[in-house]
């Protein structure tokens, strides 16, 4: 698949130069404005930047890329917003995977199946790309990164493709090379648990939760403590992961957690005989959950108001007050900014630790994040052209490696297959080590209430209110009925 | 209550004499109906219209983010939502944040003014610093109180540790994160309800005062005799407007504890956003939007009626 | 002396005259001991809009520093990124905050004026000739005002969506006018009524139109009142977020939904940055506030509490 992919894009620019000369003779060329939402962060930033730099139309028009960046934290409602009013602004959104079905099913973002098999280039595209993301950022009805494999070659039958990689994204650990290589520090792991501290790239490659946790116990320091061959000037963390009651910020770390050792969430590819009371709150799931909630203890203070999301643990990692945490790739560029981090110069990266299996590998299942990008339904076929033809601007493994060096990733297989990738950013290799394991929360409609119904469960059981299996009864009930509703569970 | 003299104006605006085109437009008999039109076009249009929409919609199925033509569904929603325990936690809720708020904003409202009640050198200068919260947006407040409440950067966590030996992590329970979202918003709208204390002692007639000197009155009994009086019904207009206003409490508590821990700190107002924005009931919503019109309208008579008769009491 | 208005009492003539000057003299002094103690208590209360205003001046690791740092090496740098921001491939290019700001001003302002011009001839209706159901028709625009934004914005949404308002200033002027009107009729017509009718009867007297008595006569003598209308509608629709946010687009977006570019993204809430923007967004409100701060004591009831 990956060579054919690779075989299949210098033809099909060969035939899209044809297509630019014939395009220039005729002299037809039209001035489009393409207006895409997209938050306001540097993936985006660079997409725009870079599009006004190198983007020439094949079709010889005059097409614009006019951007409306929207703060992370309102984008969603500014974009269901946009949407649902029927203004018909955006030709192409960026959007979360899991406002998919939400956003098909009210007619919004537009089928491009057939369109995809018809353009040989972007049935090209479609079959460099990682399977993980086209399973999680173009498919609805979801289907699974096994059933994307299972299909062999792409298309599979009967199913709808929708988006493209903007930005994919996965999570992995950052930690302090300054204090997991300090020999004192080293010395004292080994005299205490009869292990080594994880230090290099492969020995995090060995770090389960298990492990995890005796870090977090292990680099607990009070203030005025010993900490590498210093002191510690204010109380000191071993270790933070995302407990944070908005949005997605505990889902993401949680499903891995359950997914990890077995257990699985309500499983919409299942539907309508996959059931969620029984599942959600299986015994397998409320252990994982169990096993989460014990870690948050060990963390710096706030994880106790239920707050720690994904900045909040970035910010006390940059701060020095964390040895190690798991976040986002999307969210390392600041850390290693010394305007930014106080540790930039002695951070490093690993893959995310695991579940170790009764065979001793570790299973590091995750929930992917980052955005594909989409088209709406409203445009005229000569935008809907001019639009894929940005689509394959973007995807041009030229484009995606630019965008590599300037803090992206690529979901395209041939440009991760570069030797030259794992060496434009720190975390490049943890990031395609992880991108293996990624699955996807639902992508079904119903999806916010599902989410933040959730959110609140393990919100109460993060702060203590209630436990467990509390929490995951209360969501398997919860799930079952809104999805019997909605017709989704039989 | 109508006026007592308009005859006499009324006849000069018809007379012959006070012509020209605006002397007809202003015609006695239609005057008062052509310059309340444009303000009541502009209030019915963007107002009074989407809520009667809205109206029509609570008694459909609709979802915004499905196709399809809605199905006429009558009462159920209004059903649903008056027979939903979350509803009534999240209305236990507001009334739990909006009651120790408007109490707290009394408070310290009240104290205030008693100092801004005299003249002074910079007193306009002084009054400025005070007044400056209400002027910041619900967003900046609650982003920064946040911040001033984390346990391992903020400000207040900072002091208080000093004097604990655990961290001080004050959203980390249900009080504590009522209590985060109540400092704030009323640090934010004291000073409101300090200008409404104020417009009242400021009118107290000296004389009152000098004569009870004179009597020597205790510090207690000339408060509640004279000051009293002259502040009671406007503390009791401070009230009804700041419950009415912190009513609509959203940002402030959407940034500081995003509803949490749990639910415990989610208001009425986030709850209808949810369903509205994320959960795409919009039908719900709107059923659930006119209970809390109808409670607002309950509050706002209340509010009129004590203004009403405030007015008895001093003519 | 504190009273209440209802639809036009009749007073005294000079009742009014007396009032302002009367005032002055009801109001205790105080000396230097006192403007101490109200300084020390008003900079407590001032304390975290300070903190917001230091913060402004700090780097990222100086805001966030423990202990807290009240003496530091001030930067600009965050001033500086209001108006430009680095590109992820080198260089800066401009910000589009100064069209925010001017679009946070003129829709602001715009439609605080509107809703003044036209909450003022329906108050003086309201005042000088009471329609059948006055006091109905105030209170149901008196319900408007106090019903929560987030009622609204359902309908309002879909409105928008069928008329294809959204977007344009138009559509956030008539939304923000109609929002500013409610309380533009309740001051205004509580400064109307104040007024001695007996002076716009010797105008009419004397032969002036109903024109002239309404801007000859009565207009010159609320100008204060509208004043304080304004101050507080610009209070009140300055920071509006939530309408903004969901009824601009890229041409018309507000400071305050263009803050909230600061509060997450790559990092977390960017503190210096947001500080720096609340602070250049408070200038204005805080200098008209200051400019017009005695009309504000009376603005503040929505002209129901009458001195």
């Amino acid at each position: 698949m990956e060579n054919l992919g690779r075989r299949l894009v210098p033809g099909a620019s060969l035939a899209l130069v044809l297509a630019a000369l014939g395009g220039a003779t005729a002299a037809h060329a039209a001035d489009i404005t393409i207006t895409m939402a997209a938050p306001d962060w540097p993936p985006t930033r660079f997409m725009k930047e870079e599009f006004d730099r190198s983007y020439k139309s094949p079709d010889g028009n005059d097409t614009k890329l006019d951007m409306d960046f929207i703060p992370w934290p309102s984008f969603y409602e500014r974009v269901a917003a946009s949407l649902t009013s029927g203004e018909q602004k955006y030709q192409m959104i960026v959007t979360d995977s899991q406002w998919l079905g939400s956003f098909v099913e009210g007619g919004y973002y537009l089928d491009l199946t057939e369109k995809m098999k018809a353009d040989p280039e972007l049935t090209a595209i479609m079959r460099d790309l990682h399977p993980t993301l086209i399973s999680a950022y173009s498919t609805y009805p979801h289907k699974t990164t096994q059933q994307v494999k299972d299909a062999g070659e792409w298309p599979a039958p009967n199913v709808h493709y929708y988006g493209f990689p903007q930005f994919p994204d996965t999570y992995v650990t950052y930690y302090r090379k300054d204090l997991f290589c300090n020999e004192k520090e080293q010395k004292n792991f080994q005299d205490k648990y009869g292990e080594k501290l994880p230090c290099t790239y492969d020995d995090w490659e060995n770090v389960d939760w298990v492990m995890w946790k005796k870090i977090g116990e292990f680099f607990r320091r009070k203030k005025g403590d010993p900490l590498g061959d210093d002191t510690a000037k204010d109380d000191f963390y071993g270790i933070a992961y995302q407990a944070g009651k908005g949005y997605d910020f505990s889902t993401m770390q949680i499903n891995a957690f359950i997914w990890q050792r077995g257990g699985s969430i309500w499983d919409e590819t299942k539907e309508p005989e996959g059931q969620a009371e029984g599942v959600v709150n299986s015994d397998v799931a409320v252990a994982a959950l169990e096993d989460y909630l014990s870690m948050v203890p060990l963390m710096p203070p706030v994880a106790k108001t239920g707050q720690m999301d994904i900045f909040v643990e970035q910010d006390l990692y940059m701060q020095g007050k964390v040895a190690a945490m798991v976040d986002w790739v999307g969210l390392g560029e600041p850390v290693l900014d010394p305007k930014t981090s106080t540790v930039s110069d002695v951070s490093a990266f690993g893959p995310a630790p695991g579940t170790k299996k009764d065979d001793g590998t570790i299973d590091r299942t995750g929930n992917i994040g980052g955005q594909p990008f989409v088209l709406t339904t409203w445009n005229s076929d000569e935008v809907v052209k001019e639009a894929l033809n940005v689509v394959k601007w973007w995807l041009k493994p030229d484009t995606q490696m630019k965008f590599a060096a300037n803090g992206g990733q690529s979901g395209l297989m041939s440009v991760m297959a570069d030797p030259k990738y794992d060496t434009l950013r720190p975390w490049n290799r943890a990031h395609k080590e992880m991108l293996e394991w990624q699955r996807d929360v639902w992508h079904i409609p119903e999806f916010f209430e599902l989410l933040t119904q959730q959110q609140e469960e393990f919100d109460k059981a993060i702060t203590g209110q209630i436990g467990a299996k509390e929490a995951l009864d209360s969501v398997a009930k919860f799930q079952q009925e809104t999805l019997e509703d909605a017709g989704r569970i039989e | 209550m109508a006026a007592t003299s308009p005859d006499l104006r009324a006849d000069a605006g018809a007379a012959p004499a006070n012509g020209g085109f605006l002397g007809w437009f202003l015609a006695p008999e239609r005057r008062g109906a052509l310059l309340v039109t444009p303000a009541l076009a502009v209030l019915f249009i963007m107002n009074i219209f989407p809520l009667l929409w809205s109206f029509g919609l609570s008694f459909f199925n609709f979802r915004a983010n499905r196709q399809g033509v809605p199905d006429f569904v009558g009462l159920r929603f209004y059903e649903r939502v008056l027979t939903d325990d979350d509803v009534w936690q999240r209305f236990q809720t507001t009334a739990v944040i909006v009651g120790s708020s408007v109490v707290l904003q009394l408070i310290i409202g009240f104290l205030l003014a008693l100092m801004f009640a005299k003249e002074f050198p910079l007193r306009r200068i002084l009054l400025m610093l005070v007044l400056t919260p209400m002027m910041l947006s619900f967003v900046s407040v609650g982003v920064f109180f946040k911040f001033y409440y984390e346990p391992t950067f903020g400000l207040v966590s900072w002091v208080v540790n000093h004097f604990t030996d655990e961290r001080f992590v004050m959203l980390a329970t249900p009080a504590g994160a009522i209590a985060g979202i109540v400092v704030a918003d009323a640090w934010m709208w004291s000073p409101f309800v300090m200008l409404l204390v104020l417009a009242g002692l400021v009118s107290v007639p000296r004389y009152l005062y000098e004569a009870a000197e004179i009597d020597r009155a205790s510090w207690w009994r000339r408060f509640s005799t004279i000051t009293f009086p002259y502040i009671k019904s406007l503390l009791l207009l401070a009230v009804l407007f700041r419950t009415i206003e912190t009513f609509k409490l959203f940002d402030v508590v959407y940034i500081i504890t995003s509803g949490g821990p749990g639910t415990s700190t989610e208001t009425i107002a986030v709850y209808v956003y949810r369903m509205a924005f994320q959960f795409f009931r919009t039908s719900q919503a709107s059923a659930l939007a006119y209970i809390v019109l109808f409670v607002v309208i309950v509050l706002t008579s209340l509010y009129l009626y004590a203004v009403r008769r405030r007015a008895e009491e001093v003519s | 002396m504190a009273t209440v208005t209802t639809p036009t009492p009749v007073r005294s003539p000079t009742k009014a005259k007396m009032r302002l000057p009367r005032r002055r003299q009801e109001i205790g002094k105080a000396g230097w001991g006192w403007t101490a103690f109200v300084g020390l208590v008003s900079m407590v209360y001032f304390f975290p809009v300070l903190w917001i205003i230091l913060t402004a001046f700090k780097s990222r690791t100086d805001a966030f520093a423990i202990p807290p740092k009240l003496f530091f090496t001030p930067t600009l740098d965050n001033f500086v990124s209001v108006f430009y921001r680095a590109s992820i491939s080198g260089g800066s290019q401009q910000t589009d905050f100064p069209l925010y700001f001017f679009n946070s001003i003129f829709i602001a302002g715009l439609s605080v004026l509107i809703a003044i011009v036209l909450g003022t001839l329906a108050a003086y209706a309201f005042s000088r000739f009471p329609l059948k159901g006055t006091d109905t028709y105030m209170f149901i625009i008196l319900t408007t005002r106090m019903m929560p934004p987030i009622v609204a914005i359902i309908p309002i949404f879909l409105m928008f969506r069928l008329t294809g308002l959204s977007g344009t200033y138009f559509g956030i002027i008539l939304l923000y006018t109609a929002f500013n009107i409610p309380f533009s009729v309740w001051l205004v017509k509580s400064f109307f009524d104040e007024l001695n009718p007996e002076v716009e009867d010797a105008a009419r007297m004397d032969g002036a139109t109903e024109g002239r008595v309404f801007f000859g006569v009565c207009l010159p003598q609320v100008l204060a009142g509208l004043a304080a209308t304004f101050v507080f509608g610009l209070i009140l629709t300055w920071n509006e977020f939530l309408f903004a946010l969901l009824l601009t687009g890229v041409e018309t977006r507000t400071v305050p939904v263009a803050m909230a570019r600061t509060l997450g993204g790559e990092v977390g809430v960017d503190y210096g940055l947001l500080a720096a923007i609340v602070t250049l967004f408070l200038i204005p409100i805080f200098f008209v506030t200051f400019l017009l701060q005695n009309q504000l004591l009376r603005g503040i009831t929505f002209g129901t509490v009458k001195r």
